[in-house]
């Protein structure tokens, strides 16, 4: 009886895969027919500020009209990174409008990228940085705005007003700024890091072994090398140039031992490392988690004194996928106002790109310790500062290949 | 015998055993079955230009080996950055399955064997953390473990030493010792049920007739408790070969990454998402050997497959 | 007894080692547990440090406590919503299954009887993966979301009963139902009547252990997970403790705990109740697949 069971268990399997292989290039007709979800076309423009670009109008997204209020009890569907909307912004402006916000947060652009793309969830707003900007168009994602909603748009840097990533700003607003540095702790590293002739060395000082972190982020992370290396191109599409990161990321990893995650803000605060690789934000925001009994003056934060570092700014933008775009054009509406950002700017630590705000009022309205005014981002900065751009598709891959083989671990 | 029953049924009584089997045979086949041929059509499939997500690529004949060759020559190859990941999960479960064994042995042992009156609190306490939240009991621990928190000043012992170890930064232990707390109570369950079923008497009889304590457990507790010991064995260590999360949360760092993690990194990241179907294919592999091991030498095995 | 060699070496002595090893056993895993829910009581923001007695994570703090921020309300909500809605489709699909499997013979059911088994061994981020590509990338009903969520968990959850139920069969026999057949009933009528009552215990026990495993389950329920609405507990927990957790989030868990705890024991009330008297009434052993 056993054998009977056996073999027919076998032969079963057999023939069921004979069966399979049989039907598949029929049924492979079908499902192709049944197809994907993703369908794109078209090359992609990558926007830099040498290479200003305009985008041109949707023709499936219309904007939409002017002169509408959001319908009461209607939801607002918001992508965002954790922790980066203030939670007392969203009930205010929930409750000044009667709409009701959901937000989603995400803590991976690249994972972010990929859920917005299958337009399943019609999120309405989405906050990306101007590297995805090229994708989300040629794939016909984004809703082009109507300005008449944004009133507040004056307050913004005049720099800001026409960006050399959306002229014209058809797609886009404006949502903080922010430069990458080297954030620490002076009472659990004792080194001058500011003093330093190469300052990102610091990050490869076996002394602080097993005692810092990295960005989890892989244009970030990996431009650093390049910086440390004096390459001012971050950008760049060189075998070479990424030959020495891998090189110098892979020993950063075996020597240093890091922790790769972009939860410094809590971290560091609590004593988990003492270096890190920082978002400005990420530090003016520290000494909000800092304990009682620690003096918020222990953090320190450096960005070059000439401003040769990495510096970007995020945004705002309409998805089309979203069935509420007017209640997203008040929000991104509200968020530009002087004193809502300023609360958002409370809560977050990164610096709203508005007129109001300036580094002598920042430390003036105790938004922040002296000793980390380094932290505040000028509208000159940006003249002489590297932006994170998009990659050509090869180049892309390339980066990505050495960061996994960076996440695989030695 | 069933047959001469058989004949005495009304007509169509037997269609009632496949009605019933059949829903779920249905639902498997669709949603479990299928969906496999998804990640190979994935696996050996191409990427959008623009959003470099998936395109799947159904016939065979068109497959695309590109995605499987890249993942196969750096587990192989000259550059096997894949391969420490692979050996550090193999490496990682092994020593966490073991050192469950270690604990939960002893504790099923008592609860099957000495615990008298005080049974059903104790099996009650056993199975208490199978509806405590695994996130629920790692969040504990991460909270524990901070530099700052309970376990160091426990360790401190109030101020005696000054004990400062950075336990969440990158360390293989805490992992396996989180690994271990996760899933050792899928481990005594089984190794109780099978204990609890060992004839008393023999291990009297053993006593009775001289054998010290550790004879008895060698020649006779221990070889009745066999096959339970390979059930629970399996039951804890193939759940382990997925987990990436324990990693995720016990250690920020890539040293300790896992298969899990190769697959978590790469699943949601456009262009990569291919990758992780071949992981995943890796896994199926080798969960399916031991099991088809398993089958082959137990009788029970061979039931439960027909 | 004075000897300690002749006390070591007794063979009737009482197990101090192995009672001393389970109760440190059952202090290893209650005890973290334990300061958890302890420090959902805390009156600051830290979850280390001690700072008083207060609600405040549960109702108190207007924004961030479990009453006011939806995310974590939301989060409890979805997860007792995705353990009633995977149990109640799981169990009756697998019970039949178990049923129909255990007699039916050719091919078929040996193809699903394989298929059974694989699903209760593969690790389940197999079925999260795969069905997050036939969500994803396939143009098909599963979709992100409760759908997709509920979808990956019953597949993973089906092999729970089929085996517990096919491992009570084998003991029960078909003499009961051979006997009820005799006597004039239907087949069906003699599944319905006679073997599912016996069954009933290896029923409950399956159900407990998917609802148990379904609040539980991180991997499948994160990678079909939509938006912030169809995040669970578990995931809000992974992600919350990889930015900036606060004591809402122990309090949230410790919510958790209760809920679980309060079905788990309302449901094995429920079993002593519908099997008072019965040859089959059992203790806690049921879960362990013994009764």
């Amino acid at each position: 009886m056993t054998g009977y069971r056996g073999s027919a268990s076998r032969r079963s399997i057999v023939k069921g895969a004979l069966a399979a292989g049989i039907s598949l290039p029929a049924m492979s007709a079908f499902l192709t027919a049944c197809g994907s979800k993703t369908s794109s076309s078209g090359a992609v423009k990558i926007p830099s500020p040498d290479n200003p670009v305009t985008w041109p109008l949707s023709k499936a997204n219309q904007a939409i009209a002017a002169g509408q209020t959001p319908k009461a009890g209607s939801t607002l569907r918001i992508y965002n990174y954790a922790d980066y909307l203030s939670p007392r912004v969203l009930k205010d402006f929930e409750a000044k409008y009667g709409v009701k916000i959901r937000l989603s947060t995400f803590n991976d652009a690249d994972e972010a990228l990929t859920k917005v793309a299958s337009k399943d969830l019609k999120f309405d707003l989405y906050f990306p940085s101007y590297d995805s900007l090229g994708k989300l168009i040629g794939a016909d994602l984004l809703r082009p705005l109507t300005h008449d909603y944004l009133t507040n748009y004056d307050n913004l840097w005049p720099s800001f007003h026409d960006p050399w990533y959306d002229r014209g700003a058809r797609y886009t607003v404006p949502y903080t700024i922010y430069t990458t540095g080297i954030g620490w702790r002076t009472d659990m590293v004792d080194a001058d890091i500011a003093g330093m002739d190469n300052p990102y060395d610091v990050l490869w000082d076996t002394k602080y072994a097993g005692n810092m972190a990295i960005l989890d982020d892989w244009h970030t992370a990996m431009s650093m090398v390049l910086l440390r290396n004096g390459i001012d191109d971050i950008n760049t599409t060189s075998t070479k140039d990424l030959d020495l990161i891998r090189t110098q990321i892979l020993d950063l990893r075996s020597t240093m031992r890091p922790k790769v995650t972009i939860s410094m803000y809590t971290d560091m605060p609590a004593g988990q490392y003492g270096l890190a690789q920082f978002w400005s934000g990420d530090a003016i925001n520290t000494p909000y988690y800092l304990p009682k009994n620690v003096d918020p003056s222990v953090m320190r934060y450096w960005f070059p004194s000439d401003g040769k570092g990495e510096i970007d700014n995020d945004l705002v933008v309409c998805l089309a996928q979203g069935e509420n775009p007017v209640a997203a054009h008040f929000f991104m509406n509200e968020i530009l106002d002087n004193d809502v950002a300023g609360k958002n700017f409370g809560f977050t630590g990164y610096q709203p790109p508005l007129n109001k705000f300036t580094p002598s009022t920042l430390v003036s309205q105790g938004y922040l310790p002296k000793t980390l005014q380094t932290a505040v981002v000028e509208p000159q900065d940006f003249k002489v500062g590297f932006p994170l751009l998009q990659l050509p598709a090869a180049s892309d891959t390339a980066w990505h290949q050495v960061w996994q083989e960076f996440k695989a671990g030695g | 015998m069933a047959e001469a029953d058989d004949r005495r049924r009304p007509p169509g009584s037997r269609l009632i055993w496949p009605l019933l089997a059949l829903p779920g045979t249905v639902w498997l086949a669709l949603l479990f079955v299928a969906p496999l041929y998804v990640v190979v059509a994935i696996l050996f499939g191409g990427t959008d230009p623009i959003l470099r997500e998936p395109v799947p690529v159904w016939n065979p004949l068109d497959w695309d080996f590109t995605q499987f060759t890249y993942v196969w020559d750096h587990i192989v190859g000259s550059r096997p950055f894949f391969r420490p990941a692979l050996v550090r999960t193999v490496v990682y479960v092994t020593i966490a399955t073991l050192g469950c064994l270690l604990i939960a042995y002893p504790v099923a042992y008592f609860t099957a064997r000495f615990a008298g009156r005080w049974k059903g609190v104790l099996l009650a306490a056993l199975i208490a953390p199978f509806w405590i939240s695994y996130m629920m009991r790692m969040l504990a621990w991460v909270n524990l473990l901070q530099t700052d928190g309970l376990v160091n000043r426990a360790l401190s012992a109030g101020g005696l030493f000054d004990v400062h170890v950075d336990w969440l930064q990158g360390h293989a232990a805490t992992v396996v010792l989180g690994l271990m707390y996760g899933y050792v109570p899928y481990m005594i369950l089984p190794l109780y049920a099978g204990l609890d079923r060992a004839p008393v008497r023999m291990l009297e009889a053993a006593r009775d007739l001289g054998a010290s304590r550790w004879e008895t457990f060698r020649r006779v507790t221990w070889p009745l408790s066999r096959s339970a010991v390979v059930v629970s064995l399996l039951v804890t260590a193939l759940p382990m070969l997925g987990d990436y999360f324990t990693n995720d949360l016990l250690s920020g760092s890539p040293s300790t990454s896992m298969i899990g993690n190769l697959i978590n990194n790469s699943v949601l990241t456009p262009g990569q998402t291919g990758q992780a179907g071949a992981f995943v294919l890796i896994i199926l592999v080798v969960s399916v050997i031991p099991m088809v091991l398993y089958v082959r030498s137990t009788r029970s095995g061979a039931d439960l497959m027909s | 007894m004075t000897n300690p060699v002749a006390w070591y070496r007794n063979p009737w002595r009482k197990p101090w080692v192995l009672g001393a090893v389970t109760v440190g056993y059952l202090l290893w895993s209650l005890l973290p547990v334990a300061v958890a829910v302890l420090f959902s009581f805390n009156a600051g923001r830290s979850r280390v440090t001690w700072q008083g007695f207060s609600m405040r994570w549960y109702y108190g703090d207007p924004l961030r406590s479990v009453w006011h921020d939806s995310s974590l309300h939301t989060a409890l909500t979805h997860t007792l919503w995705l353990g009633v809605l995977a149990t109640v489709i799981t169990i009756p699909l697998g019970v039949a299954m178990a049923l129909g499997l255990d007699r039916w013979r050719g091919r078929v059911p040996a193809g699903a009887n394989l298929a059974v088994l694989m699903s209760f061994v593969l690790p389940e981020i197999l079925i999260a993966v795969s069905l997050l590509f036939v969500a994803t990338v396939l143009v098909s009903p599963l979709e992100l979301g409760t759908s997709g969520q509920v979808a990956g968990l019953v597949t993973f959850q089906l092999s729970y009963p089929v085996v517990i139920v096919r491992a009570r069969l084998l003991t029960i026999g078909r003499d009961y139902e051979e006997a009820a057949v005799d006597l004039g009933a239907s087949p069906f009528g003699a599944v319905w009547r006679v073997l599912l009552k016996m069954l009933l215990p290896a029923i409950f026990a399956s159900a407990v252990l998917v609802f148990a495993d379904v609040i539980d389950d991180f991997i499948i329920v994160r990678y079909l997970s939509g938006d912030s609405t169809t995040e669970p507990v578990s995931v809000k927990v992974y992600n919350t403790a990889r930015a900036a957790p606060t004591p809402a989030l122990n309090a949230l868990t410790t919510l958790l705990l209760v809920a679980s705890l309060l079905a788990v024991s309302l449901g094995f009330l429920a079993f002593r109740v519908l099997t008072r008297g019965e040859k089959n009434a059992a203790g806690l052993d049921v879960f362990t697949g013994e009764a």
